[in-house]
């Protein structure tokens, strides 16, 4: 037999063994066809609000737009700043927006070693935990928010949901089966392993500036 | 990872003597006490959702095997390749099969207790395939070639001062003084590794059935990287980090990183669903995932099942006055603290880790910060009982009870016993009231501290007479 | 109300003035106190050592003399917290003396407990005065949530001021055998909560279980210090303290 029938065998045999009368007629079948909410906290507060307050508890920076042609200034505004580079690189949905206007050298492209600024969209953000949600596939290189120091993220204001079971209610709804990796984003890079020393940087981005926008 | 837990008395004396050590360890738990105190404070139903999650996890150890079907199906028609292991050696062996298939030369590594557990870095190593841990913590500790001691801050037992001292003599760099720059210069050290690395390990926070993912929960952004640069990825897990649903994982997500770091959310939560897809620009060709089951059907069919629906938050081993004092080496395996006072002789055997389950005062400090409500001084208990019952106890201690339960049996023997130690008590305390020095087994108890000595009649000696008197 | 005061083993053998205060208490509440005189121990260090048997007997043996009284009061947490959170556990597989296990657990309380909740006892006869600290012991805390019950009685004294430590909820380091067996930890943890007592610099600490009295009071003396002393709540609320039994 092999490793796999052996394990399966002894699983059964110990859920056996152990009398677990959990066993009712398809309740496994049942979770995964419509799974339940067990538990949530009060959540009683407004999305838009609590989003913010965790962005910047959990060091994320904040910026508002009300349409995407702003973006290249609220970028270019950011990155003077602080002093940061007006090279960057970024998903192709803000390719064709007016950089150069501003003085921005972007590129369309995923992200290598030497890029210093990524700017990337999201697919929904969650308010309990500030939290941006970022799907790969072909037009989301995941580099992009992940090897440039400095991370600039657009999120709309409609799709800030309150916690993370709505956003997979609205992947499920929207876009069927998960894309190779769903990345939840909080804040910047961090670790705290030397001495309890909270350090930000650790391998990811240092900074994480969300630009929230009205459509 | 070779066990030595048998050494646990002499090791955790040696620990409290390492001055060092004891800096770090306050340090440690200062800094996870309190802020976990703060975000759980902060949710209004914490019971509740702690209860839900234990739940949860109960449920899905229930149908363990039909989860883990279920997971495997979604994972495959996602272009997993899954594996299952039954042994240490066998998962290692798949590891480094699957590394000379792809011609992997370099593989960068997120931190993976499962990976400990079947001491994989050295397996593969052996096989002259380079292996580089890039959590923080880990890569401090294989740079200086120890085991981690906490399994969520792996180098928590080491001072600012030893990893400058370390990372100035592996990176032959000048000597940095503070924790900003030495994490700064192990990220400038690391990152060309992981732009060029062919194969990232990273463990499995959890595994998801309903869409067959497997998760990972970071504050580095290590694991985002090893699951996304190299051309190949392996996650190696265990049977019992399967949950049912997204939902599921939400919920556990309110827990986890409240319980571990005292964070609202980890940084970093990935979930990954099989490789690269067409028209992708990024993530693994191909990704391996090896499930394990060594210990784990065991402790299911046990008494101590309860303890597989750990979350590895390692909020016990923070609350636990033992933990706090001695740290994590002196466990002698993996997982230390009230946790790995279990998983250690329930997966290696009780008579490889005695020690464990009675070096706790069984305080339930740990029983009540557990996010999964594993009733852990119960278990240790447990333990304690199948010790008695295989005569593996130490004599001293099983005749001195036996002594006392015979007695206690025996209420006329039992007060004039008590009433000669009262009164001998007395005398031994002398004009100080203390009893400063006692013999065989109560000197364990002077050595330490003084006994406040009996006052010369037990309680019931006084209260019968005084009875008697009054109704006279 | 007749309640059967479980006086203890180690408050028995060790300090008879915490059973003194305790009947005072009870009497002056209005309750008759029965002792059954065959009362030793509750069984809870055979039990922590895993030797279910004896433990199993012993608690039988507590379960007979407690058959026939309202109430069961014990000065003690972890005794308490051993009747009625774990004899229901040492029963399963003997379906009768389980009931009679269950029936044991919900009429018995800790001292402070059953004299806040029970009786809601708002005065006392003592003459203590002075600054304490309060150690909230394991059992007592974490098995039956004692924690307001002796900071809500010790408000009544007058004279008494309350200084809460830090760590208070922190483990003394005692754990029955532990505190001998792995003496060197034992021992650190029990400097650490000394620590903690002399920081708040009050005349006395003040606890409800003997277990970690005569750890932290044994530890407070063998590092010279004479001056703090050491009190079982009960002592406190009657003024009858260790000398004046004897």
């Amino acid at each position: 037999m092999s490793a796999r029938e052996n394990i399966l065998a002894r699983i059964r045999a110990a859920n056996k063994t152990a009398n677990i009368d959990d066993v009712m007629d398809g309740a496994v079948a049942d979770r995964l066809g419509s799974p339940p909410i067990s538990a949530l906290p009060k959540l009683d507060w407004e999305s838009e609000v609590h989003f913010k307050l965790r962005c910047k508890e959990s060091a994320s920076s904040l910026d508002e737009i009300a349409r995407i042609e702003e973006l290249p200034s609220a970028v270019n505004r950011y990155l003077s700043k602080n002093v940061l580079p007006n090279k960057a690189v970024c998903w192709p949905e803000f390719l064709n927006l007016s950089w150069a206007a501003e003085g921005i050298q972007m590129e369309s492209r995923g992200a290598i070693g030497d890029d210093k600024v990524g700017l990337t969209g999201s697919y929904c953000a969650v308010a309990e935990t500030g939290t941006l949600v970022l799907l790969s596939g072909p037009d989301s290189h995941a580099t992009t928010s992940l090897l440039p120091e400095t991370h600039i993220a657009v999120v709309q204001r409609s799709r800030i949901v309150k916690t993370m079971e709505d956003a997979w209610r609205l992947i499920r709804g929207e876009v069927g089966s998960l894309p190779r990796q769903v990345n939840f984003i909080s804040g910047p890079s961090r670790t705290a392993d030397i001495e309890m020393t909270l350090v930000y940087g650790a391998h990811g981005p240092f900074r994480v500036h969300v630009i929230i926008i009205d459509q | 990872m070779e066990l030595t837990s048998h050494q646990f008395k002499s090791v955790s004396s040696a620990k409290l003597k390492d001055v060092k050590l004891q800096k770090a360890l306050y340090q440690a738990k200062d800094g996870f006490v309190v802020s976990r105190a703060k975000v759980v404070a902060e949710l209004d139903n914490f019971e509740e959702i702690r209860q839900a999650a234990a739940d949860v996890r109960d449920h899905c150890l229930a149908h363990l095997d039909l989860y883990l079907e279920e997971w495997e199906k979604q994972a495959q028609a996602a272009g997993t390749i899954v594996h299952w292991a039954e042994s240490y050696e066998e998962l290692n062996a798949l590891v480094v099969k699957i590394a000379q298939d792809n011609k992997v030369k370099k593989i960068i590594k997120s931190k993976s207790m499962v990976g400990e557990e079947t001491g994989l870095n050295q397996y593969v190593e052996g096989h002259g395939i380079e292996v580089k841990e890039t959590d923080l913590g880990e890569y401090i500790i294989q740079q200086a070639d120890e085991h981690p001691s906490h399994i969520i801050a792996p180098a928590t037992h080491k001072s600012k001062d030893d990893v400058a001292d370390l990372f100035a003599e592996k990176h032959q760099r000048p000597r940095l003084d503070d924790a900003e720059k030495l994490t700064h210069e192990a990220r400038e050290i690391l990152r060309p590794h992981f732009l060029d690395a062919d194969m990232g390990i990273t463990g499995a926070n959890f595994m998801i059935a309903e869409t067959g993912s497997t998760v990972i929960v970071t504050n580095e952004g290590n694991g985002r990287m090893t699951t996304t640069m190299p051309r190949v990825h392996v996650a190696i897990s265990s049977i019992e980090k399967c949950l049912p649903t997204l939902d599921d994982f939400a919920l556990i997500m309110r827990l986890l990183p409240r319980s571990a770091t005292g964070q609202v959310i980890s940084n970093y939560v990935s979930m990954t669903t099989g490789p690269k897809r067409t028209g992708d620009k990024d993530g693994p060709g191909a990704f391996h995932v090896i499930i394990l089951d060594v210990g784990r059907t065991r402790v299911l069919g046990s008494e101590l099942r309860e303890a597989l629906r750990c979350i590895r938050c390692g909020a016990c081993m923070n609350h636990c006055p033992v933990y706090q004092n001695v740290g994590g080496h002196a466990y002698g395996w993996v997982y230390p603290g009230p946790i790995g006072s279990v998983l250690t002789p329930a997966y290696n055997g009780i008579e490889n880790a005695i020690d464990l389950p009675n070096a706790a005062t069984l305080c339930n400090q740990c029983g009540v910060v557990c996010p999964v409500k594993i009733p852990l001084p119960d278990l240790m208990r447990k333990l304690r009982e199948r010790q008695y019952e295989k005569n593996l106890k130490s004599s001293t201690e099983k005749w001195s009870l036996r002594f006392w339960a015979y007695l206690a049996l025996r209420p006329k023997l039992y007060s004039v016993v008590t009433r000669v130690m009262a009164r001998a008590g007395k005398v031994l305390g002398g004009d100080s009231r203390r009893i400063k020095r006692m013999l065989f087994a109560g000197q364990d108890w002077t050595r330490h501290r003084d006994l406040p000595a009996p006052r010369g009649r037990t309680f019931r000696d006084i209260y019968i007479n005084k009875n008697k008197t009054a109704n006279r | 109300m007749r309640v059967g005061l479980f006086v203890t083993c180690l408050a028995d053998l060790m300090r008879p003035s915490i059973g003194l205060a305790a009947v005072k208490l009870l009497e002056r509440a209005g309750c008759e106190v029965v002792f059954p005189e065959s009362q030793t121990c509750c069984g809870q260090p055979a039990y922590n050592a895993g030797d279910r048997q004896s433990a199993q007997q012993l608690a039988r043996k507590v379960i007979s003399e407690f058959a026939d009284v309202d109430y069961v009061v014990v000065p003690s947490g972890s005794c308490g917290g051993m009747i009625k959170t774990h004899y229901e556990d040492l029963m399963s597989g003997l379906p009768e003396h389980r009931v009679k296990a269950q029936w044991l657990a919900a009429r018995t309380y800790e001292l402070t407990d059953f004299l806040a909740n029970v009786i809601d006892m708002n005065s006392f006869d003592t003459a203590f005065q002075g600054t304490i600290t309060y150690h909230d012991s394991c059992a007592g805390l974490r098995e039956l949530n004692i924690k307001d019950q002796p900071r809500k009685l010790l408000a009544y004294l007058p004279h008494v001021d309350l200084k809460e430590m830090a760590g208070a909820e922190q483990c003394c380091g005692f754990g029955g055998t532990f505190s001998v067996k792995y003496g060197d930890i034992s021992s650190r943890i029990v400097d650490v909560k000394c620590d903690d007592v002399e920081a708040t610099q009050v005349d006395a600490l003040v606890l409800g279980d003997l277990g970690c009295m005569m750890n932290i009071e044994g530890k407070l003396r063998r590092r010279g210090n004479h001056k703090t002393k050491v009190l079982h709540i009960a002592e406190v609320l009657t003024g009858l303290v260790g000398d004046e039994t004897e």
